[in-house]
């Protein structure tokens, strides 16, 4: 029986769909069978950060409609035997999810893959509801700032009152990442410590990564940044597969790295 | 004179009638003992000396109880009936003064027992509409609101909204929160670091820290 974990944030911009890739990828690397969801109804976009947009064919709605086979449906990644994808769909929009037709999915899912990670839509809307409301898991993104702070917490609130598992007694397990991190506006004061952000949202810690521009050309591309071994973000997502998988790999402090050396040598010749 | 009187005694009859005679300091009072002792007063003339109030009157009236006001009646001796009826009615106020004594202990009871405690935190989005003393041991987010119309006691930062109607509140608050006591809005500045007690101090707000 598979782990549903929901990659949520409230906020939009965040990185959720960044995440749900990189740690997609990640846990296949680790050898487990996973698939990933776009969630994001009528706005695809997870195709396109694993380089898989020219093989959609289907969507996730026409396989909840039972237009297609859910194996019709799959796809699956040729670069990474254990990585599966279910594209979301473009021309219809959230108003067609149905929640049995999602719980029957996500049970079809749940017997063919240890993994489902689902990226939710930005907001808290349906669309969230809807994605959040049979997961096991959620993983919530957030940037160091404010509002997405405050955002994610609103989301947060809504995921403790309207998942299934919490109507049934039970309680979701959450999980933070701190997305995004630049380690110079952090030490000028700029951004929000992790230890604020963790007192205000309250949940435990999965990973921290930081800014890093060549996100922007691995999505262009098609190629997740964890695939990139010269990446301090690729190396952080890695960290966090691992994690989801079991290992228990030790924080990394990026909030003061190890950069001092560097830095007194730059001063030298200032 | 003689022959009149005979007159008189033939077509008439003579009788002796119980008299209750009081005078009416508090209407309501007089008529909640009347209703209760209706029974004993049915072969009574009710003589009220001094004003007779309109609502006593009206009682009176609608009950068809036979009253007189402001005469002096040649006066017999004091029936036992009615010294009992009062003596019952003085234990009968005694009982009820022991009650509402005892309902007032148990009500300040159960306020001291009637404190509502969160320890957890509370979310953006969330309001929480409190009818009792509230302790919060858990963080208040930035975009969550608690209205409490009894005391209140946050032991963490605030960073939401508060709208409190009790009579003090105890809380400590960073710039982001609203702090609202009794329809007006504290200044947030003399509310931070550490806990400060906010409650009416000779009709002003008093702000004293912990």
């Amino acid at each position: 029986m598979g782990k549903v974990i929901a990659v949520i944030s409230g906020k939009g911009g965040v990185g959720k769909t960044t995440t749900t890739a990189n740690i997609g990828l990640g846990i296949a690397m680790h050898k487990r069978k996973c698939v990933v969801v776009d969630f994001d109804i009528g706005q695809r976009n997870l195709d396109m950060i694993l380089g898989l947009e020219n093989r959609v064919v289907y969507d996730v709605v026409q396989v909840m409609d039972k237009e297609v086979s859910l194996k019709q449906a799959l796809i699956k990644s040729k670069e990474q035997e254990h990585l599966y994808f279910l594209a979301a769909s473009q021309t219809k929009d959230k108003s067609v999810l149905d929640s049995q037709k999602i719980k029957e999915l996500i049970e079809e899912l749940r017997n063919e893959f240890e993994f489902i990670i689902l990226d939710a839509p930005a907001g808290i809307e349906s669309g969230y509801e809807h994605t959040i409301e049979f997961c096991d898991a959620a993983i919530i993104v957030v940037n160091p700032e404010v509002s997405s702070i405050r955002d994610a917490d609103r989301a947060i609130g809504i995921l403790d009152s309207k998942s299934q598992k919490v109507k049934d007694g039970g309680e979701v397990e959450k999980y933070l990442i701190i997305n995004r991190i630049n380690v110079s506006m952090l030490q000028g004061g700029e951004m929000l410590k992790s230890e604020d952000i963790l007192d205000i949202l309250g949940i435990n810690l999965l990973g921290k990564v930081p800014e890093d521009r060549g996100i922007i050309d691995a999505s262009n591309r098609g190629k997740p940044i964890i695939l990139n071994q010269k990446s301090e973000a690729g190396a952080a997502f890695n960290r966090i597969a691992a994690r989801l998988c079991g290992e228990e790999i030790p924080l990394k402090d990026l909030e003061n790295p190890s950069s001092g050396l560097l830095k007194k040598i730059t001063g030298i010749f200032k | 004179m003689h022959n009149f009187l005979l007159e008189v005694f033939l077509k008439s009859k003579q009788y002796s009638v119980k008299v209750y005679e009081t005078n009416i300091v508090d209407e309501d009072k007089f008529i909640t003992f009347f209703e209760k002792y209706k029974l004993l007063f049915v072969d009574y003339l009710i003589v009220i000396n001094g004003a007779l109030p309109q609502k006593a009157r009206e009682y009176l009236e609608a009950n068809s109880i036979y009253y007189l006001v402001n005469v002096m009646l040649p006066r017999a001796k004091e029936h036992k009936v009615v010294i009992q009826a009062l003596e019952d009615e003085k234990q009968q106020n005694q009982l009820e003064q022991q009650k509402a004594q005892e309902k007032l202990e148990e009500l300040s009871h159960r306020l001291q027992n009637n404190l509502k405690v969160i320890d957890t935190l509370v979310r953006s989005g969330v309001e929480l509409v409190v009818e009792q003393d509230l302790l919060l041991l858990g963080r208040l987010n930035s975009g969550a609101t608690i209205r409490c119309s009894g005391n209140l006691i946050v032991t963490q930062v605030v960073e939401g909204s508060i709208y409190c109607e009790g009579n003090f509140m105890m809380l400590s608050a960073s710039k982001k929160a609203t702090i609202v006591f009794h329809g007006v809005q504290v200044d947030v500045s003399l509310l931070a670091e550490k806990l400060h007690r906010i409650e009416f101090e000779n009709g002003k707000i008093s702000i004293k820290p912990v």
